[in-house]
């Protein structure tokens, strides 16, 4: 019995993974590459991980882009492979989307929207945080 | 003495965008390029295009803006990069807001 409430209060102590959040703009930089690199190699060794969008961070997600058209290769489109990796976990600031007048399309699904206090909380759950 | 200013920041991230607008005068012209086109959609962007018997040129590179899905407006040309040439020819200095 012993045993298994240390585990279990190690279980919590671990929280909930890793944390990624994106705050910038997917054509300018290499930082949304990089946090997109960082989370398949967590999700390829079954590392549970969570993806956090917010200010510029959100034009990562928007539909309809094409970054070929400014010489760059799109790795935006590896965004659909993350159901592959178990990453299932992906938020959005709502404030971040209206401040810029985005509306709520994607191009990958089940991406959750979420307003700056819940946001803030599902970001607070996580152990651990990287933020690009 | 015009100028031509090349904006190529978020003004949601930076203050770039802004301090160029201090700076405007009558003659001038600005090209958004890289991400600065997503200034198109920024509430300073409104206040520019308002600005009452404004003589500003707006620009834009077009597919910098097609690539980042961003619409452009109206008020503003859609242009292309070699555009810029010409531009920096038709006006005496260049500012780049980066």
């Amino acid at each position: 019995m012993i045993s298994s409430d240390t585990q279990e209060e190690s279980n919590l102590a671990q929280g909930n993974g890793l944390a990624i959040i994106n705050s910038k703009a997917p054509f300018s930089s290499d930082f949304g590459k990089d946090a997109l690199d960082v989370a398949l190699i967590f999700g390829s060794f079954e590392q549970k991980i969570s993806l956090f969008f917010q200010g510029d961070g959100v034009y990562q997600l928007i539909a309809k882009q094409d970054g070929t058209l400014v010489s760059i290769k799109d790795y935006l489109k590896t965004f659909s492979a993350f159901e592959f990796y178990d990453i299932e976990d992906i938020y959005v600031c709502q404030q971040s989307l209206v401040n810029r007048q985005l509306d709520e399309t994607f191009h990958i699904e089940n991406v959750n929207v979420l307003a700056s206090v819940e946001f803030g909380l599902a970001l607070n759950r996580h152990q651990h945080v990287l933020r690009f | 003495m015009s100028t031509l200013h090349l904006v190529r920041k978020s003004a949601f991230t930076t203050n770039d965008f802004a301090q160029c607008l201090s700076v405007l005068d009558q003659q001038d012209a600005i090209v958004l390029m890289d991400d600065g086109c997503y200034n198109l959609k920024h509430p300073l962007m409104d206040s520019l295009i308002k600005r009452a018997n404004s003589t500003v040129s707006i620009n834009v590179i077009a597919n910098h803006a097609q690539a980042r899905a961003i619409e452009t407006l109206a008020a503003v040309n859609k242009i292309k990069m070699n555009d810029v040439v010409d531009l920096t020819f038709n006006h005496q200095k260049v500012i780049t807001w980066q």
